[in-house]
Order: C-alpha cells, then sequence, then structure tokens
C-alpha cells in the first residue's frame, strides 16, 4: 500500500510509467473475468482507473521532458534477457500533451457508457475499453519502435473486440476493421525494418532519415500507410464509416473519433517532423492526399441517410485537414494540425455521443425517421448545435481557429519555391470548398433530426438522463473554449510542442466572442422590450393550404439535385457499388486469385504428387 | 475596448453600416423603379419599412419547430454581417487598430448571415422555408469556391499577404487591381458571387417570392424580420465595400475622393441592380454549374494570368 501511495508523491519515474501503462491493461484483463450481469460495476472500476490514470497523465504532464529506459527490469529472468533494452519511453510535450487527453477523452465517454451500454450491446465492453487505454498511453510513450508497434497492433484488437457483431453486416464490418488495420501494421513492420537497416536504430527520437532515395522514401510510405489507416485517410479510410454505422456510438466516439484519431496523428507528426526530412515530391503527396480526403469523404456525407454513418465519414474528411497542416511543415502548420486533431477528437466524440444520446431515445438510425427533438431534448440539441457549428467552422468556435490556422499556413507556404508551393491556391480552394461542404451536410443532420416537424411518435420523447449529457455538455464547453482563447491555447498547449511562432493573420477571438454575447443580449432584450410573452404562435403557411400530417420537405433530400448532375451521379453510383473502396478491392483480387489457383485443385492425384515432387525440387534449388 | 465597442455599434459598424444599406437599398429600388419605367419609393421608404417591422408589426411564432432558434437566428444573422462590416470598413476609412481581422476571417463571417437564415427556416418548421433553406445552401457550395478564389487571386497579386490594409495600401502606392486583364475578371466573377450571397435575382431561388413565397423568411415577421432586414441592409453596402477594398483601390477620403468613394459604391450597386433588373431567375441546377464550371474557369484564367505577370 505504502509502495502504492509513493508513486503519487514520487517524481516521474519508470514506475510511474509502468503503473500508467499496466493498471489498466491489467485491470482490464481481470475484469474479463467478471460476469456481464455486474456490467455497471465494472464500469465504476474502469471509471476508478481512469481518474488514477488521468490523475498520473497530469502529473506527467507537469514533469520535465525526459528519456527513460529500463534495461535492467528483465535482467534477472533467463527468458526474457536482454528484453528490456527494448523498454525505452519518450516523455517530451508532443507525448504529454496526447496522453492528456487520451485520458479526458476516456473518462467522459466511460462515464457515458454506464448508462449507454445496456445489455447485449457489446460483450465485455469495459475490459477492452481499459485496455485500449492501456496500450494507448504505452503506444504513445514508447520511445522504441517495435514497442510502439506492440501497442499499436493490439489497438487494432480491441477496435475489432468493440463492435457488436450481431448481424451479417456489422460482423463484415468488424472483419473488414480488422483485416484494413492488420495489414496496414504489417505493412509498418517492412518500414522499420527498413529503419533499423538503414540507421541500426530503432530509437523515434534518435534517427532522422533523409528520404533522397528510394529505400528511405519506402520505409516513411509504409510508416505512413499505418498512420494513414490508423486516422482514417485516404485510400485506408473506408472501414470508418462502416464501423461508425455498426458499432455503438460510444465505441465510434471512443476510437475512431477521438483516440485513433490522436494516435494517427501523433505518428503522423513522429515520422513527418521527427523521424524523417521530406522532400518536395512527399510534401506534394501529402497535401495531395489531404484534400482528397478532404473532398471524397464529405461528398460521401452529403448523400448519406444513416447520421452515424454521416458522422463516420466526417471523421474521415476532418483528418485531411490535419495531414494538410502537418504536410506544410512550417511550426504553424504542424501546430494547426494538431491544434485541429484536438479539435477535431473534442467536437467529433460529442457529436457521436449526441447520436448515441439520440439513437437510445428514440432508435431510430435514419434522418428521416427522425425530426422536431429540439424541443424534447434541448441539452442534447443544444451541444450538438455548437459542434455542429465547431466542425463546419462557424466564427468563434474551435474549428474556425485551427482552420484558419492551417489555411494561415497554406498561405505562408506560397511563397515558397518548389511545384507544391506554386499550387497553394488549390489547398487552400479545396480545403475551403471541403468546409463549405461539411456546413451543408450538418446542416442536414441539425435540421433533419432536431428541427423541422416533430412526428407524431416521437411525443414522449424525453430527455436522456444527466449521465449521458453531462460529457456532451463538457466536451461543448471546451469546443467553446478552445475557439474563444484560441490564441492563448495555441501558446500554451502547441507552441511548446513546435516551437514559438508568429501568427501572420488577425483574429481577436476572445473580444469577438465577447460582441456575440453582446449582441445576443441586446437581441434579447429588444425581444422582451416587445413583450415576447404575447406573440402569437401560428401554425405553418404554405400558400394558404391547410397543412396536412405528412407535407414536409425531408431535410436528406437536400441536396439531390447535386447528385443529378451526370458527373456526381455516376461517381456516386460507383461509389456506393464500392468501387473506390480498397478493402472491396482487394478481396476482390484475391478470390480471382484463389479462383485461378482452385484450377489446379483437380482431384486427381498424380496431378497432386507433381506439384509436390515440383515444389520440393524448387525449395531444394532455392536452399542449395 | 470601449473604443472597439463604439467600432462595433456605430461607426463603421451597426449604425453606420445599417443606414448606409438603407440609402443604398433605396438607391436600388429607385432604379429598379426606372427600369421598369415607374416613380419608385420616396427616400426614407427603407426607414418606414424597418421601423414598421420592428414597432408596428406583431411577431408571429411557429407552432412546429423550435421557437427559440427560430428568434435567435436573426440576430446571429446581425452579429455576423456586422462583425464582417466592422473588419472590412476599419480598413477602408483608415483607421488603424489593433481590433482587426484578415481576409479568411472575413470571408467566414460573410457566410454566418446565410448560415443563420437557413437555422432558422429549418427551425421554422414550415416545408417552403425547407426548400428555401435547401437552395440557399446549395447556392453557398456553389459560389464559395469561386468567391475564395478571387480572394486568393487578389492575396497573390499582393505578394501572400492577406490583411485587407497591405492589400489597400499596396494597390494606392501602385495602381488599383482592377487596371489589369486578371484585375477585370476576378471583378467580373466577384460581382456575380456579391449577387450570389445577396440572393439578388438571377440568384434569388432561397427566396423567390413567386414561387415559394419567400422561402427562407416565409415564416418570419415583426421585430424578428425587421432584424434580418437590416442584415439585408448591411450586407447590401459591406459586400461592394469589399469588392472596392480588394480591387478598387480602396476610400481615399479626402477632398475629391470623398466624391470618387461614394461613386465607386454606387457604381457597384448600379451594376447588381442592372443586373438584377435584366436577368430572370434561374433554376438552382443552373446556378450550381454556373459558379462551378464557368465562374471557376473564369476565375482560374485570372490566376493564370496573374502567375504570369499580367
Amino acid at each position: 500500500m505504502n509502495e502504492f501511495i509513493s508513486i503519487f508523491t514520487r517524481p516521474v519515474d519508470s514506475q510511474v510509467l509502468q503503473f500508467i501503462i499496466l493498471l489498466p491493461i491489467l485491470g482490464g484483463l481481470l475484469l474479463l473475468f467478471i460476469p456481464e450481469k455486474f456490467r455497471t460495476y465494472k464500469g465504476l472500476i474502469a471509471i476508478l482507473i481512469s481518474v488514477i490514470t488521468g490523475y498520473l497523465t497530469i502529473v506527467i504532464y507537469r514533469s520535465e521532458n525526459q528519456m527513460l529506459s529500463q534495461d535492467q527490469l528483465f535482467s534477472g529472468s533467463l527468458l526474457l534477457h536482454g528484453f528490456g533494452r527494448f523498454l525505452t519511453f519518450n516523455i517530451d510535450n508532443l507525448s504529454k500533451l496526447i496522453i492528456l487527453f487520451i485520458s479526458l477523452f476516456a473518462l467522459l465517454i466511460l462515464v457515458y457508457s454506464i448508462v449507454y451500454i445496456k445489455e447485449g450491446r457489446v460483450k465485455n465492453y469495459y475490459p477492452y475499453f481499459l485496455i485500449t487505454l492501456g496500450c494507448s498511453y504505452g503506444a504513445i510513450l514508447s520511445d522504441n519502435l517495435l514497442l510502439f508497434l506492440f501497442f499499436w497492433g493490439i489497438l487494432g484488437l480491441t477496435l475489432y473486440k468493440l463492435i457488436h457483431g450481431h448481424d451479417e453486416e456489422s460482423s463484415a464490418t468488424a472483419k473488414k476493421t480488422l483485416i484494413l488495420i492488420g495489414a496496414s501494421d504489417s505493412i509498418m513492420i517492412i518500414g522499420i525494418a527498413i529503419i533499423w537497416k538503414i540507421t541500426g536504430s530503432l530509437s523515434m527520437g534518435g534517427v532522422k532519415v533523409p528520404t533522397t532515395n528510394i529505400v528511405s522514401v519506402v520505409a516513411f510510405l509504409a510508416l505512413l500507410t499505418g498512420s494513414f489507416t490508423k486516422a482514417g485517410a485516404f485510400p485506408f479510410h473506408t472501414w470508418v464509416p462502416d464501423y461508425a454505422k455498426s458499432a455503438p456510438a460510444s465505441s465510434s466516439a471512443y476510437l475512431p473519433a477521438s483516440l485513433d484519431k490522436l494516435l494517427g496523428i501523433y505518428f503522423l507528426a513522429r515520422i513527418t517532423t521527427d523521424m524523417f526530412v521530406l522532400n518536395g515530391f512527399l510534401t506534394f503527396l501529402l497535401l495531395l492526399t489531404g484534400v482528397i480526403t478532404i473532398i471524397i469523404a464529405v461528398m460521401m456525407a452529403l448523400i448519406q441517410h444513416n447520421y452515424k454513418r454521416l458522422l463516420g465519414f466526417h471523421a474521415v474528411s476532418q483528418v485531411g485537414y490535419m495531414i494538410l497542416g502537418l504536410g506544410l511543415g512550417s511550426t504553424i502548420g504542424v501546430a494547426a494540425g494538431l491544434f485541429h486533431m484536438v479539435n477535431h477528437a473534442l467536437y467529433k466524440s460529442g457529436l457521436f455521443l449526441s447520436a448515441g444520446s439520440i439513437e437510445y431515445r428514440t432508435g431510430k438510425e435514419e434522418i428521416e425517421d427522425l425530426g422536431g427533438l429540439s424541443k424534447a431534448m434541448p441539452i442534447t440539441f443544444f451541444a450538438s448545435l455548437v459542434f455542429a457549428m465547431s466542425i463546419s467552422g462557424v466564427p468563434p468556435f474551435n474549428g474556425f481557429a485551427s482552420k484558419w490556422m492551417i489555411y494561415q499556413g497554406i498561405i505562408d507556404f506560397g511563397s515558397g519555391t518548389g511545384i507544391a508551393n506554386k499550387l497553394w491556391i488549390l489547398w487552400l480552394g479545396l480545403a475551403v470548398l471541403g468546409s463549405a461542404l461539411t456546413l451543408a451536410s450538418f446542416i442536414k443532420l441539425i435540421g433533419g433530426i432536431f428541427l423541422s416537424r416533430r412526428k407524431a411518435e416521437f411525443e414522449n420523447i424525453k430527455e436522456v438522463p444527466v449521465i449521458m449529457w453531462l460529457p456532451l455538455v463538457i466536451l461543448s464547453v471546451f469546443c467553446i473554449l478552445f475557439g474563444v482563447f484560441a490564441t492563448k491555447v495555441v501558446s500554451k498547449l502547441f507552441m511548446p510542442i513546435t516551437g514559438p511562432f508568429k501568427f501572420t493573420g488577425f483574429w481577436d477571438s476572445s473580444f469577438v466572442s465577447l460582441l456575440v454575447i453582446i449582441s445576443l443580449i441586446l437581441g434579447i432584450i429588444l425581444y422582451l422590450a416587445l413583450n415576447i410573452k404575447k406573440f402569437r404562435t401560428e401554425d405553418s403557411f404554405i400558400g394558404g393550404e391547410r397543412i396536412q400530417d405528412r407535407t414536409s420537405y425531408a431535410t436528406t433530400e437536400f441536396y439531390k439535385t447535386i447528385g443529378e448532375f451526370k458527373f456526381f451521379s455516376w461517381i456516386y453510383k460507383k461509389a456506393e457499388e464500392r468501387w473506390f473502396d480498397l478493402y472491396d478491392l482487394c478481396k476482390q483480387f484475391v478470390l480471382w486469385l484463389s479462383h485461378q489457383l482452385s484450377e489446379a485443385h483437380s482431384g486427381v492425384l498424380t496431378g497432386y504428387i507433381i506439384w509436390v515432387c515440383a515444389g520440393l525440387i524448387i525449395m531444394l534449388l532455392i536452399m542449395i | 475596448m470601449a473604443v472597439n465597442l463604439f467600432y462595433f455599434l456605430v461607426f463603421p459598424g451597426l449604425l453606420f453600416a445599417g443606414v448606409v444599406g438603407a440609402f443604398l437599398s433605396w438607391f436600388d429600388r429607385k432604379i429598379s423603379a426606372r427600369v421598369q419605367f415607374r416613380k419608385g419609393p420616396p427616400l426614407l421608404q427603407p426607414f418606414y419599412d424597418f421601423f414598421k417591422l420592428l414597432l408596428v408589426k406583431e411577431t408571429i411564432l411557429p407552432k412546429h419547430g423550435s421557437p427559440l432558434v427560430f428568434l435567435i437566428a436573426p440576430i446571429f444573422a446581425v452579429f455576423g454581417a456586422t462583425m464582417a462590416g466592422v473588419f472590412i470598413l476599419l480598413p477602408l476609412f483608415n483607421i488603424t487598430t489593433g481590433f482587426r481581422g484578415d481576409l479568411l476571417v472575413i470571408f467566414y463571417l460573410l457566410t454566418i448571415p446565410s448560415f443563420s437564415y437557413i437555422i432558422g427556416a429549418l427551425a421554422s418548421g414550415n416545408p417552403l422555408a425547407a426548400v428555401g433553406g435547401s437552395r440557399e445552401m446549395k447556392l453557398i457550395i456553389s459560389y464559395e469556391l469561386t468567391f475564395l478564389l478571387v480572394i486568393a487571386g487578389v492575396i497573390m497579386k499582393c505578394g501572400q499577404k492577406f490583411d485587407l490594409d497591405s492589400i489597400i495600401q499596396t494597390q494606392q502606392a501602385g495602381s488599383p487591381f482592377i487596371g489589369s486583364i486578371s484585375g477585370v475578371l476576378l471583378f467580373i466573377a466577384g460581382i456575380f458571387c456579391i449577387q450570389a450571397k445577396l440572393a439578388l435575382v438571377p440568384f434569388d431561388m432561397p427566396e423567390a417570392e413567386a414561387e415559394i413565397t419567400e422561402g427562407i423568411f416565409i415564416e418570419y415577421s415583426g421585430a424578428a424580420y425587421a432584424m434580418i432586414k437590416l442584415t439585408k441592409y448591411i450586407m447590401f453596402f459591406i459586400l461592394p465595400a469589399f469588392l472596392i477594398a480588394l480591387l478598387m483601390n480602396g476610400f481615399k477620403l479626402e477632398g475629391i475622393g470623398i466624391l470618387w468613394a461614394v461613386l465607386k459604391v454606387l457604381a457597384v450597386v448600379l451594376a447588381l441592380t442592372l443586373i438584377k433588373n435584366t436577368n430572370p431567375r434561374i433554376k438552382i441546377k443552373q446556378a450550381i454549374s454556373f459558379f462551378l464550371i464557368w465562374m471557376n474557369l473564369l476565375v482560374v484564367i485570372a490566376l493564370v494570368l496573374i502567375a504570369f505577370g499580367y
């Protein structure tokens, strides 16, 4: 017990690190053996553990930057002798910040889950949740690439376990997720092997590979694949929307919306700023992937009817902005990319949680089945409105602040001389277009679910319990504060990571926010002066016709016009047939290949014997 | 802070922009009347309209939807227009202060009124308002890229500077940007973007009074509608002013320069009014392809010309 208490009082050392990583993992493994009927107690234990680790992340955040290695850890053991040299950890400004936010999201989503995760939703939700938490800390804090890969790999597995495979579609989604993530992890192994070959080192902080030859470029691309698949960027994004649709909303809020973004973009930041020196071509490639990710995903989001899938596409599209920021490579660009990552995690997990609340109360998953919930669920509505305005970049919310920084980075970048620099207008234009399209699809979401006419079946809907709306309110307050005090937040949280820089634009968000409040107060005073209580309420006027119960213009049909253009209709049709889905393309190729190979299975014994002999001869030839 | 509040509420913000915008809207109505061989309204007609709505007419709330959002949306619209107006007009009147915004901030603030209209329209629960809202949103999607490219062209001409002060100073030290071929192309695209932003014919499909009876504003009345009117007045002044700052040398407020400044604003408003009066309303699909294909093509040509120094 004394040992336990002393951890909190001593300065940060290797024991705190072991504790913060192992406590959630071991706790999760223990919880696996507790029967499902004590679900709520398991949840409470999980919250307790996440509070403890959350406190420890604050302790780490306030400590000095250091590299910790644990050479001596396994020195006594015969089997694992020498394994200790792989256990190196890196506590720097970047990893400190990321684990802080991981703790925040884990805690908020756990609190939400206590009510939300009902019987039969996901088996062993809390154990896998905790294992994910521990492995995320591990992946962020580890400096050794193999150790990093170890934690990273387990995260793919827990992601798979946090979907509830209850029917064919969700099982297929779970499988798809596992295969895509697993395949990208194995590609990362190639990249790590190449790095070890070139530099002889496996330390993230210790290598600086110039991308001058083809081998190092391949290594970079291999690691990039891992980061892109985790974060969900084009062309490895296809698991995110499917996952968002099939998994419980709290799982989506936890992994694809917040933790996977933090991890994927963290790793992207590591490889682009620390481990490699990018050449012009790779910068161009990053920026191009960024804008393609933004536009493709948001165009798909426009036509979605299922609100969780719509949010899934936005979880992809926003990654594009982060890639743009990091791809620029300048201090303001990197800071903007990281700021956007945090902002995205804030509003996107909030949006997924609100989606969960709506599903919890109504049981509907399609936008057209819903409508007019703003009166019934006012807190969820206002929180979602804040999240929607943040993600669409309405000033003065946080999404605007980080996008504005990215745009500044792009304009600065334009004064360079490379090909990518000359195309700055392309990056800027598509990024801004993406933001307008995001606004469009969130108008559809907010309009379709909360505004418009209320359906008769939702007359008795009530607001969700306080445990469910509290995390939403906290997240939305964060969204507002990060927007209002954007410059302060950036200089406090992100400048230590990237080094100081000056904003080239002008935006006094705190004072402007004050003006918003003043305007609202003046407006409300005006309404009050005009006797708001006596305002008459009337039914809608549609050209003098009597309004029918079913008279409506479904918000889901808002953007049908865009799909009517020949070019877009063709693209949408092919996209719905999954022509552009890397996973399905690979699946078709593998099926085709196995079909070809099945020709060889003739069922004739002599044929098989010839195959066996031929194979044996070839093997012998190679071995000699 | 007090002085910034003065900028926001009195000059050049809410009061000033609103009054000038109201006079400009009278100018627009008078010209339209003359084009149609009518006499036109008296000078103070916009003020009569505004105060009648604000003080005399009763406000009717929608039975369905969300009355709270319905009432707050116009306030937010006034705020967006005024804020953008302050950031545009301060550099134009050569008031240098720490309280300013760059082009990207102005660009985003200028979207707030449209966004608020749509949210307010959807909150009214009226199907015709929803039709209008969907059209407004599609219109935003189509002109937003063109409008940004126009701004980007100006940034390019100005050597990657993107605050309005430096853009006006660069022009006043050299020559106005509209004096080149690329500048003319940017101006043409800019005029059409403003036309769409103000929802004037041929891009008035979100309102389309003959078709969907004012669309997004169908349920608005009384004080709430007065605020929308005020937003429209402000936008009617600041958008032409923005174009003047971007391409036409800004204002030089001394001696004969004041007359020039007034004439520039009137000329841009005249161009908008004449386009409005000589064109029929087009369908939303036509508007999308007009901006997405033709206007963007025009701007891209201008950008290529700028890259080669024309």
